[in-house]
């Protein structure tokens, strides 16, 4: 694998996020802010207790995202480091499931990078909830990643 | 001379709601014939006619990136078929 830019991280991990680790990692005396999105696990959906979550997630193509999301954060705001890590298996309520964290130099640049990383990762990182009831599981609705349409094709010679 | 037939053969992935309605989350497929992720995606909704139900909220891949459904497939593909995905 290629060395990533920026030393930023990206990890699938199977036990619990340190996440005041990571906030310290991506900070650095250049920088000014650290914004920061921890996402856990809550203890209801749509009104219905929550037992517990178990996350599955197509993993090399997930990584692949994720650093797709870290470059396209680069490029689009004045960011110095990001660190990316989704937690995969059983987690209880209350456990971190994803978090991330931006140093920039500014806090706008930060603030505005976090939220578009978090809003993609949601809607195009192949990852997967199911939410187990007293009563049941199921697959948590999600969103459908915008997919390339069918593909034009010159018309074949004959 | 006619083309010398070559077989294509993929490796297929299935995941979250998709997998627990083929029954299992990898398999292969082989074909003799110049086949498109649709037709693969046929085949299987043939074989497990529940999958059918929820080709319109599936999304597929190809080696990894999302791909489209009239993508043709090469001998060594992998493809994965992809529900609403739901991380965070």
């Amino acid at each position: 694998m290629a060395t990533l830019p920026h030393n930023d991280i990206f990890q699938l991990v199977r036990e619990p996020i340190d996440t005041v680790a990571l906030a310290g990692v991506v900070r650095a005396p250049e920088d000014g802010a650290v914004v920061t999105f921890d996402g856990f696990v809550r203890n209801q959906s749509h009104n219905r207790p929550t037992l517990y979550l178990d996350y599955e997630a197509y993993e090399s193509m997930a990584l692949t995202k994720m650093r797709e999301i870290g470059l396209q954060i680069h490029e689009k705001y004045r960011i110095h480091r990001v660190a990316m890590v989704h937690r995969l298996g059983r987690l209880e309520i209350g456990e971190t499931s994803v978090f991330i964290a931006v140093s920039a130099p500014h806090r706008a640049a930060a603030f505005d990078a976090c939220r578009f990383a978090i809003d993609t990762l949601k809607r195009t990182v192949p990852i997967w909830k199911k939410e187990y009831f007293e009563d049941g599981a199921v697959w948590a609705d999600g969103e459908m990643p915008p997919a390339p349409a069918a593909t034009p094709r010159a018309k074949p010679a004959s | 001379m006619p083309p010398v037939s070559q077989t294509i053969r993929v490796t297929v992935f299935f995941f979250g709601r998709l997998k627990d309605l083929a029954g299992h989350a990898e398999d292969s497929a082989e074909f003799s014939d110049a086949t498109t992720i649709e037709q693969l995606f046929a085949l299987y909704a043939a074989r497990y006619p529940e999958l059918a139900k929820y080709r319109s909220s599936v999304v597929a891949s190809r080696n990894q990136e999302f791909a489209a459904w009239d993508t043709p497939l090469r001998s060594g593909d992998e493809v994965a078929f992809l529900p609403p995905v739901s991380g965070g």
